[in-house]
């Protein structure tokens, strides 16, 4: 999921064979405000990040720990305001599967037709998705992110907060705005695990966390004797980074574009 | 000045004798903390290595005036050989003597044994045999004693010889036999290269040198100096070879009934508590030694006396001391003046030591001359003469570092061209390689030849060209030059090497940015993490890539296969053997514990569960495509399983010769026993084992299908209709989808059971791994079609290179497991020893470029065109790899040659990287091509094709 996206910028041709639903970029909602939040959000995360810094490189524990929080909201602000909630299952659809979902078979509830039509146009249609993307977003994407994580090095017997923290950061940034516009549906995540779907804003932004984490980690063996060398700083600090070129870079210049390995 | 020239003993200005014979007695490996008493500190326990050799520290408290102990600074490289030439000249050695450690050449400067020879005196040598190579016919044949100095599981026989040899001399009636008797211990060294020195053995050996100390001291007379030195230390695992500091730090004792020696000041009584407080130089042992037996000091020593040697037993003699110092001081001086001429030193490059010696002079000088108040300086003298040595010796450690920068540089750049050269055979040709090879190759041989020529014509021509250099660059440029025609002549063959897809740049990349890294010491460092990261990564994008496959087969079998991988990767990352500058953050898993080269009781059951597991697992890779038959049955249920068993069974027997499990004489046949086992092993892995893969049919099979219910055979498998009237019959062959692939593989078998019993218990289970996730990586490629691309060999090559670590190895000198050589055989034996010490230290490298062909090969299309070619880039691509590290390291290794850490991380990487490359150049063009066409042979045998390629 993480170089990939470095070598990505080749054509904006679609691919072959289309299992996921929907083959077009994410549109913004067509409000003003969605417009506007849109481009303070990174700016907000950014600034929040960068302040409590040298809070995280002293106590990355319960620094990290506190902004999770902080970017839990203002993910779902974000979502709330600015993002279409998923159209393949309603709100109701979601409410029911919730309990399906945590014993993991995430995938089969929402193959089911959807029951009642959302009406994305109002606020109240788009905070239960978003709430229950939220929920969603630990069980679902905290195990495989911690396993990404240590398959690539992370340490095995200690630092497993920290490690459990940096998943947490990453799944915030990454995989709750994809889970709230583009839900759980297994063949949808096969096209967003295969890296299949057309790059928009929320694509860009989950490759640019989880490429800007990869690289977050080439400072990490330097013997600088710097503080901010200690594991997990340069990674969550790569991942802010990133998500927020990857969000910029995928709603603007890269829209569309489809990552081609071949 | 007069006698400032002259070196003959008596004249003068020389030093009056102390001694008139000598014994010295090299431990080797003595470190210093051995030999002082063990103090606590913040919890820490004493190791075993601890409190076992009170002696020396004993007799130097309690008699000042007979012995002192002191901390004796090795300069590396830390091999015996090269320590014995510092020992016996006194000079600085280079770094690159070190692999002459295995063939010693005799010394040629002038040294403390030839000295000891012209003045008459006759030497007599007891051990260590490495001293005869170096100094042929300089001992009394009669009484001298060698012994071979490399069998290092063998921890007594060369000091019970010492000792039978040594305590007869020192009988009244021998005593008039020899002058000096030089002893060389080797237990110590073997115990720790064996078990590492926290070991009871380590106890043991240092307890029983402790008794010969104390027996050497009863029975010397008065006459009889006595010396006892490490030559080096031994790291936390005993191993040595570098320069850390555990490697660096022995110890010197000096004895002697007569009561002569002292001390400089009263904080200097009692020895120091450790290595880092008031060390002498291992140099400093040959004026000290000289000075002491009334010889001349060899001519080019840059070491000064040991001041507790001349002091006197009061510790005022200051005369003694100062004469002591300024004699070696002039000896020095004329060193140098006769160095400077011989190699045009300017004297500004030397002038802090000129300026120390014009102090020394005036101050001496105006003592000759003058009767000064309150007696002569000699304090000053000392002073004066002690800066001087001390400048000295700073300028010839900076100045001894020669560079040779035009070889450097033509080096780099025939690697550079070399390079080029490669990409554009491995990713730049169009189509088919195999029936333009041979073009190739004769433009290269021509272009090779004609460089000989122009070389040698060259070298003998001009005499500004040195010959060897001249026709080895103009060699090498002539082989590139024709090959540069050649591609000429194929001109329209050649393509952008560049790559066009996101796998070849993946491809590319990482290996570029693991070469740009080698410039940094962290990143060279950190190696084995930084291979982690990059083989997951790979094994990540793989996984991802998997989900695009459209057929619900491929999809399922990559991305199970790439969770294997990754998983497999990072079980295997959890064998460490830490380098010394990864400490703190590091804990080695390789060995029972940090300060141990044996392996831990619970590792005694990875070669059981491999030898349970890894034929399984092997099996049913071949079995997928129903190619477990005929000889892959003989090969994997056989060969593989009794080669593994037969392993397991070693490394008990092996435990239960180290922990002595049985007493008494069942103990002794157990060496021979377990040997016997370890030949016999490679005898069924690789001469079995290449017989079978040699004489194998193809893996296929026939049977006779009367409906067509089989139809799940049939992707694995090749229905031929029969036909005839009832078309409902047909003859399917078995295992004809990966015909190529399956019967190649056989190959990796024989040198996997060779590689698995040459590793250390968790090297073996590494290696294991490594042959699972070869496998796996072939469906992977398989089912993501990716069998042109550079994925295959550059992931071998990722690979390769991170088993090189997880099998206990690092790229660092002591590291290599030099005791490999003896699991198969008792002595060391040429050819074999060094082949058993390669396949042990580059075994993982070896396995992944076999491997490589199977990558083209694995389920190939059995009569696809160009398959070999295909194969040939494969491995062109793979070589290309080592290739760009070797570059990459020769180069950093070049341009940081003036850095602090050349020596200690970048010169050991840039060696490790030019003998993979040469290792994996051999392997892969004998081993894997030559195997590849072998097995084409016998399949296109079965069909009846006239050749497949």
């Amino acid at each position: 999921m993480s170089t990939s996206s470095t070598t990505t910028t080749t054509k904006p041709a679609l691919p072959q064979d289309s299992p996921q639903p929907t083959n077009t970029p994410i549109t913004l909602l067509n409000t003003p405000l969605a417009q506007t939040y849109t481009h303070i959000h990174p700016i907000l995360l950014l600034s929040i990040y960068t302040a409590r810094f040298s809070a995280t490189v002293a106590d990355p524990v319960s620094s990290l720990s506190q902004l999770a929080v902080v970017t839990a909201v203002l993910q779902s602000v974000y979502a709330v305001t600015c993002l279409p909630p998923t159209s393949e299952g309603s709100a109701t659809k979601n409410a029911e599967g919730a309990s399906s979902a945590s014993n993991g078979s995430g995938g089969k509830w929402t193959k089911k037709p959807a029951r009642t039509a959302t009406r994305k146009g109002s606020l109240g249609a788009r905070i239960w998705p978003a709430t229950l993307s939220l929920l969603l977003t630990p069980p679902l994407a905290l195990p495989p992110l911690t396993a990404l994580a240590i398959l690539l090095g992370a340490p095995l017997t200690t630092h497993f907060p920290h490690t459990l923290l940096l998943s947490l950061h990453l799944a915030l940034l990454s995989a709750f705005p994809v889970l709230y516009t583009h839900g759980v549906s297994a063949r949808t995540w096969r096209g967003v695990l295969g890296l299949m779907r057309p790059v928009d804003e929320v694509v860009g932004g989950a490759l640019g966390a989880l490429l800007g984490a990869w690289l977050g980690c080439v400072p990490v063996p330097l013997d600088w004797d710097r503080d901010w060398q200690a594991y997990p700083v340069t990674l969550v600090t790569g991942a802010y980074v990133g998500y927020v070129v990857g969000k910029v870079a995928g709603g603007t210049v890269m829209r569309g574009w489809v990552v081609s390995f071949d | 000045m007069s006698c400032y020239w002259s070196s003959s003993p008596g004249s003068c200005c020389w030093h009056p004798s102390s001694f008139s014979k000598a014994i010295v007695i090299l431990v080797d490996a003595l470190r210093y903390d051995f030999t002082v008493p063990f103090t606590p500190k913040d919890g820490e326990t004493a190791h075993h290595y601890h409190n076992a050799l009170p002696f020396l520290y004993a007799t130097a408290v309690k008699q000042p005036n007979n012995a002192f102990l002191l901390p004796f600074i090795a300069d590396p490289p830390t091999v015996t050989l090269q320590r014995l030439k510092g020992l016996t000249t006194g000079t600085l050695p280079t770094f690159v003597d070190a692999g002459s450690n295995f063939a010693g050449t005799a010394i040629d400067e002038d040294n403390l044994i030839a000295q000891l020879r012209t003045a008459g005196k006759n030497v007599v040598h007891l051990g260590d045999d490495t001293w005869h190579a170096l100094f042929p016919d300089y001992f009394d044949p009669d009484l001298t004693r060698p012994f071979d100095s490399f069998n290092v599981w063998d921890l007594h026989t060369v000091d019970n010889g010492v000792n039978e040899h040594l305590f007869p001399l020192l009988h009244p009636t021998n005593i008039s036999k020899w002058d000096v008797v030089i002893g060389h211990y080797l237990g110590v060294d073997h115990a720790g290269h064996r078990y590492g020195p926290d070991h009871p053995a380590m106890t043991a050996k240092l307890q029983q040198m402790n008794g010969v100390f104390h027996d050497l001291v009863n029975a010397v007379d008065n006459e009889t100096l006595v010396v006892v030195m490490g030559d080096h230390g031994m790291d936390s695992k005993g191993d040595h070879g570098g320069e850390s500091d555990d490697e660096i730090e022995a110890a010197i004792w000096m004895y002697s009934k007569k009561g002569i020696f002292g001390r400089t000041s009263v904080s200097s009584l009692t020895p120091p508590a450790t290595a880092k407080e008031r060390p002498v130089a291992q140099i400093d042992l040959v004026p000290t030694l000289s000075l002491l037996l009334g010889l001349p000091i060899p001519f080019n020593n840059l070491g000064r006396p040991i001041d507790e040697a001349f002091i006197g037993a009061k510790g005022s003699d200051i005369g003694n001391l100062a004469l002591a110092n300024r004699v070696t001081s002039a000896q020095i001086h004329r060193y140098q003046y006769e160095y400077a001429q011989a190699r045009g030193l300017s004297d500004e490059s030397r002038s802090t030591s000129l300026d120390a010696w014009t102090k020394l002079t005036e101050i001496w000088d105006l003592n000759q001359r003058v009767i000064l108040p309150g007696g002569q300086d000699w304090k000053g003298i000392y002073t004066a003469a002690v800066e001087y040595q001390t400048a000295t010796l700073e300028i010839c450690r900076a100045l001894w570092a020669r560079f040779d920068v035009v070889s450097m540089l033509h080096g780099v750049e025939v690697l550079a061209l070399g390079l080029v050269a490669l990409v554009v055979y491995a990713r730049g040709i169009n189509g088919d390689r195999t029936e333009l090879t041979p073009l190739l190759l004769i433009r290269a041989t021509i272009g090779t030849v004609a460089g000989i020529v122009v070389g040698l014509t060259l070298g003998l021509s001009i005499p500004q060209f040195q010959l060897i250099h001249a026709t080895v660059y103009c060699t090498a440029i002539g082989g590139l030059l024709g090959l540069a025609t050649g591609f000429y002549h194929i001109r329209n063959r050649l393509q952008s090497p560049i790559p066009s897809s996101a796998w070849s740049w993946t491809s590319l990349m990482l290996p570029v940015a693991l070469s740009a890294g080698f410039a940094a010491n962290s990143f060279t460092i950190w190696e084995d993490e930084i291979l982690l990261f990059f083989l997951n990564t790979f094994g990540v994008l793989l996984f991802l890539s998997s989900f695009r496959q459209k057929s619900p087969v491929d999809r399922t079998i990559g991305c199970t296969q790439s969770i294997a991988f990754t998983v497999l990767t990072r079980l295997a990352s959890l064998s460490r053997l830490c380098r010394e500058e990864q400490m703190p953050h590091c804990r080695s898993t390789y060995y029972a514990s940090a300060n141990s080269s044996t392996s831990a009781t619970w590792q005694l059951t990875i070669p059981f569960i491999l030898t349970l597991a890894l034929p399984a697992v092997i099996k049913t890779y071949f079995a997928q495509t129903l190619s477990y038959q005929h000889s892959a049955t003989f090969m994997v249920g056989f060969i593989l399983r009794l080669g593994l068993a037969l392993t397991a069974l070693f490394w008990t027997l092996d435990a239960a010769d180290d922990g002595e499990w049985f007493g008494g004489s069942t103990q002794a046949y157990l060496k021979t026993v377990k040997v016997f086992v370890a030949q016999v092993v490679l005898a069924i892995g690789l001469a079995a084992g290449y017989a079978t893969f040699g004489w194998a049919a193809p893996l296929l099979n026939i049977r006779e299908e009367r409906n067509s219910s089989a139809t799940e055979l049939r992707s694995a498998s090749q229905p031929i209709e029969t036909g005839e009237g009832e078309a409902k019959s047909s003859i399917i062959i078995l295992g004809y989808a990966n015909v190529h692939g399956s019967r190649y593989l056989l190959l990796f078998i024989p040198w996997l059971v060779a590689v698995i019993l040459l590793q250390k218990p968790m090297g073996g289970g590494a290696i294991g791994i490594l042959a699972w996730q070869v496998l796996s990586l072939l469906e992977i490629i398989d089912a993501n079609q990716l069998a042109d691309t550079p994925v295959g060999p550059v992931v071998l090559g990722l690979l390769g290179s991170f088993h090189f670590f997880k099998t206990g190895h690092q790229a660092t000198l002591s590291s290599v497991q030099w005791e490999s050589a003896f699991i198969p055989l008792h002595y060391i034996r040429y050819p074999w020893s060094p082949l058993f010490v390669m396949l042990n230290t580059f075994g993982a490298q070896i396995l992944c470029a076999i491997a490589v062909p199977a990558t083209v090969l694995w389920k190939a299309p059995p009569k696809k065109k160009g398959l070999l070619g295909d194969v040939a880039k494969a491995m062109a691509t793979h070589i290309l790899f080592y290739a760009l590290i070797n570059l990459a390291t020769t180069m950093w290794a070049g341009h940081l040659r003036r850095h602090l850490m050349l020596y200690r991380i970048f010169s050991p990487r840039f060696m490790v990287g030019a003998i993979v490359l040469l290792i994996v150049d051999l392997v892969g063009i004998l081993v894997a091509v030559g195997g590849t066409r072998w097995s084409f042979m016998s399949v296109a045998d079965v069909f009846g094709w006239s050749s497949v390629q």
